[in-house]
């Protein structure tokens, strides 16, 4: 089997999944969806696996979609090791997830059930053509299905209004970002007058940078909306409102994650335009700031983790904008496993404790649901950075190259904010933590023996955990410039090598920052409630910094009085009179010629008669002419 | 002008047509201001006796006999006319008091 | 001589009309309608169509109107009530036959006859014989047709005045 079939068949399983089960899995039992949802998913990873044990990488012409001109589009596949990365992380991880979910969603009926598996499989499709694509086109496709597939599975559970605004407030977001990637590829095409990467890339040196500015501003819109960073993020936090799976695959590991696989694929775009380049470190640091915070006062347990992934997605926003591209590719990776793990665990307790997801009526977990609290306590050290978790290794190696990046006062910056984003996120875990698992259960628990997990929700959490422990092996780059650097290795010749060497600097300032988020994730258990001393404060973060208000009032009522006037003003009045009034018109005609079939013999004669006369006339005249 | 040499004397085709003119316009008006429905159809042969009329002056005229050929066949439509035409008037009126034409007017709109 | 044959005639077949559209009681409707079919037989015999006169004398006046008297006995005095519904029948139709009038007196005036082509042989022209040549050879078709005519005619009366075992 050819590498490019096996490239092409990555594609083909999850479709096919989604179309048999659109088509019977209805109607058939459920078994049946328990195998396929899953199962294609499954196979695609075998695919995956074989495509990277063979060390394959090429670009695969499929068909020619269109030639038109200079405009020549066809169907390809860019195999390197950036995509094979990826679609190890969507398919790995995905299938983990949709395994998961074979448990999570079991108190759905039986269409219902099948419609999930439907839409997760079209996503993991949607995300594997975004990363797989060879030319914008393509990537434009993946990108807006992945969009479609996040609106149907925010959705998912449509009797709910709140879901259903939710869903729509994803989309629309995402559609800004869309079209800031087609305008982008807009500008690239006149320009460089090519649409694969590799006509793209090889003219970028020969193109004037004014255009690449703007090319990759406009691409880093659709980043931005993508993964949810500022401004384009209010809607994250509203998508908790599908499934938690749904939120651990698409707003966790996969589909937030597209942003930063964009940038890491235009590095050679970006690594000229550094205005551009400069903007999505400034975006990411930002956004992990600003997130961060947020997460300090939520109450639903989804919601902390969802500030928590815009948090750590700026995180690698700010490591591909300075240049550290393999580093934000490693977060990536190690951000999927405890984030789908955290995400995972508290779909255990979400499902145990009947949807209620309000933290405050939780507590006493550790002891009544203890593998759960176990996984829950490995992804959350993992967040904060603790040794030996993976995501110390990922998170510090990012702040020991901002750190260390030379001659870059930009990375200093995002530096600064970068360790100060670290010391909350212990924080607000910290508070997490404590306030579900540990103390007594509180007197508002809707029940009182949670029922542990079933073996098809525990195992995937397991395998996490067990990834988020040992993950840390794939590159101890925080540690110093010794043992192994498989990631950094492995991408190197996707997204370059590593363009600046670290000292022991990195090593101190990161176990240091190590140090001191362990100690407020301990200080969480006990700290006063601080909003007695600054109820602004409290509120303003209650609000997320008033966004949605500010949002809403600028954008969202004047849509509304614009569409208001256009239904009143203009379609009613204009356009459904000139329907209606024809058909009115119509049947006027109609029965006012109606009133020549009088009925009456005689004036039925009297007609034939007058014709008579006309043509007698008519004769007469041809005649005398 | 034409004139027929008719038992020795010339007679002008054009009295004949214009009796048949007006034979047929008395056929017309019968049908068209009468409403017993027997007299309209016995307008209606009166306008096709005036048909048959000019028929047969052509004839003469043209001295060809398909003119009279006409005629005859015209004749015998007309009667195979007028049996259905009283069979359908029959079936109809047989139970009323009045005659009228205008009484039929179901179809009207 | 001629001539004042044909004027009589056409002033009773005139006449005739007249009556037929003017009588109330239509038994003389009919009668006057046989007296115009008697007058045209006689125009007709001038122009020289001795069957055509015969024809119309024995089958029209004798047969046809003769099913019209039958039928005016079956259904009886009638009556032709009131000033009927259409007003503006009576006058629109007069303007109309007027006009139409007119126009073919106008007609008239001026027109060009075509000549005859043939000398045809005027001995036998409007005898039995000629017509029996035309109907047996040369319209042969229509000559058979119009005997299936008569027949279906003669089927559909039958029909259509069949007892009914329902009302009406």
């Amino acid at each position: 089997m050819t590498n490019q079939t096996l490239a092409l068949l990555i594609l083909l399983f999850p479709v096919a999944g989604a179309i048999l089960l659109a088509g019977r899995g209805w109607r058939l039992p459920r078994i049946f969806t328990v195998i396929i949802g899953p199962g294609v998913v499954w196979a695609s990873f075998v695919c995956v696996l074989a495509l990277f044990s063979g060390k394959a990488h090429g670009d695969f012409t499929y068909w020619s979609w269109i030639k038109s001109g200079s405009l020549d589009v066809p169907f390809n596949l860019l195999i390197d090791n950036l995509s094979i990365f990826m679609c190890l992380v969507i398919t790995g991880v995905g299938g983990l997830i949709v395994t998961y979910s074979v448990g999570y969603m079991e108190r759905e009926d039986d269409p219902s059930y099948a419609r999930f598996f439907v839409y997760m499989d079209i996503f993991i499709f949607s995300m594997l053509l975004l990363v797989l694509a060879g030319n914008f086109i393509f990537l434009i496709v993946g990108w807006a299905m992945v969009g479609l597939s996040s609106y149907l599975l925010i959705g998912f559970w449509y009797q709910r209004h709140s879901a259903v605004v939710a869903a729509r407030k994803a989309f629309v977001m995402n559609v800004i970002g869309d079209v800031g990637m087609i305008l982008g590829t807009f500008v690239l095409f006149v320009n460089l007058h090519a649409i694969t990467y590799s006509g793209v890339f090889q003219a970028v040196p020969h193109t004037d940078n004014g255009n690449l500015e703007l090319a990759a501003c406009l691409l880093l819109v659709g980043a931005v909306a993508k993964s949810a960073q500022l401004p384009l993020h209010t809607w994250l936090p509203d998508a908790m409102e599908g499934p938690t799976p749904v939120s651990a695959l698409i707003h966790a590991a996969t589909m937030v994650t597209a942003g930063v696989y964009l940038v890491g694929r235009m590095y050679p775009i970006y690594d000229v335009a550094v205005y551009a380049h400069g903007a999505v470190a400034i975006i990411g640091a930002v956004t992990a700031l600003f997130a961060a915070t947020i997460a300090i006062v939520q109450t639903d347990i989804k919601r902390v983790l969802a500030y928590s992934t815009m948090s750590q997605i700026g995180y690698m926003f700010l490591a591909v904008g300075i240049g550290a591209y393999a580093a934000g590719f490693f977060h990536l990776l190690s951000h999927a496993f405890f984030k789908a793990l955290l995400f995972m665990a508290a779909g255990n307790v979400i499902h145990a404790m009947h949807d209620e997801q309000d933290m405050r009526k939780y507590g006493g977990l550790w002891g009544q649901m203890r593998p759960t609290s176990i996984s829950f306590l490995v992804g959350s050290l993992s967040l904060v950075g603790v040794i030996p978790f993976v995501g110390f290794f990922s998170k510090e190696q990012i702040l020991g190259l901002a750190f260390s990046k030379p001659n870059d006062s930009l990375a200093l910056i995002v530096w600064i904010i970068g360790a100060a984003t670290a010391l909350i996120t212990g924080f607000y875990t910290g508070r997490m933590w404590w306030m579900s698992f540990w103390g007594k259960p509180s007197p508002q628990r809707p029940v009182e023996h949670p029922h542990a997990p079933s073996l098809v929700m525990m195992v995937p959490v397991g395998i996490l955990a067990v990834l988020a422990t040992v993950g840390g092996l794939l590159q101890t780059r925080a540690l110093g410039s010794f043992g192994p650097s498989l990631v950094n290795d492995f991408l190197a010749p996707a997204v370059g090598p590593l363009r600046w060497e670290g000292d022991w600097s990195e090593v101190v300032i990161g176990l240091s920052t190590m140090v001191l988020a362990t100690a407020l994730f301990l200080a969480a258990m006990r700290i006063r409630p601080w909003s007695a001393y600054v109820p602004w404060a409290q509120r303003m973060l209650e609000r997320k910094y008033y966004f949605d208000e500010i949002y809403d009032a600028s954008f969202v009522r004047p849509m509304d009085a614009v569409a208001g006037f256009a239904l009143r003003g203009i379609e009613e009045p204009v356009i459904d009179a000139a329907v209606v009034d024809t058909g009115l018109l119509a049947r006027a005609g109609a029965a006012s010629l109606s009133l020549t079939q009088s009925g009456y013999f005689r004036n039925y004669v009297l007609v034939f008669v007058g014709g008579a006369v006309v043509a007698a006339v008519i004769l007469l005249l041809r005649a005398s002419s | 002008m034409s004139t027929l040499n008719i038992g020795g004397s010339q007679i002008d085709t054009s009295w004949f047509l214009l009796l048949s003119a007006v034979l047929f316009i008395l056929g017309t008006t019968g049908v068209l201001v009468r409403r017993n429905p027997l007299v309209i159809l016995i307008s209606i042969e009166l306008m096709m006796n005036a048909a048959n009329l000019a028929l047969v002056t052509f004839s003469r005229q043209l001295q060809n006999m398909d003119g009279q050929l006409f005629a005859l066949m015209s004749m015998t439509v007309a009667a195979a006319e007028a049996v259905v035409g009283l069979a359908i008037l029959v079936d109809i009126f047989r139970t009323r008091d009045a005659e009228d034409v205008d009484d039929l007017s179901e179809l009207r709109g | 001589m001629a001539i004042a044959v044909f004027f009589v005639a056409a002033a009773m077949a005139v006449l005739g009309g007249i009556g037929v559209i003017s009588f109330h009681q239509p038994i003389r409707s009919v009668l006057s309608l046989v007296v115009v079919m008697l007058a045209l037989s006689v125009e007709f015999l001038l122009l020289s169509a001795q069957f055509v006169f015969a024809v119309q004398i024995i089958v029209y006046a004798g047969a046809v109107m003769v099913l019209f008297l039958f039928v005016i006995a079956l259904l009886g005095p009638a009556r032709e009530l009131g000033r009927g519904r259409l007003r503006f029948q009576a006058w629109l139709s007069g303007l109309f036959v007027l006009v139409l009038l007119g126009l073919m007196w106008a007609m008239l005036q001026g027109v060009q006859y075509r000549q005859p082509d043939s000398k045809a042989d005027m001995s036998i022209f409007g005898t039995v014989q000629a017509i029996g040549a035309g109907l047996f050879t040369t319209y042969l078709y229509p000559f058979e047709l119009t005997s299936i005519l008569l027949l279906v005619a003669a089927i559909g009366a039958i029909y259509l005045s069949r007892k009914r075992i329902d009302d009406l």
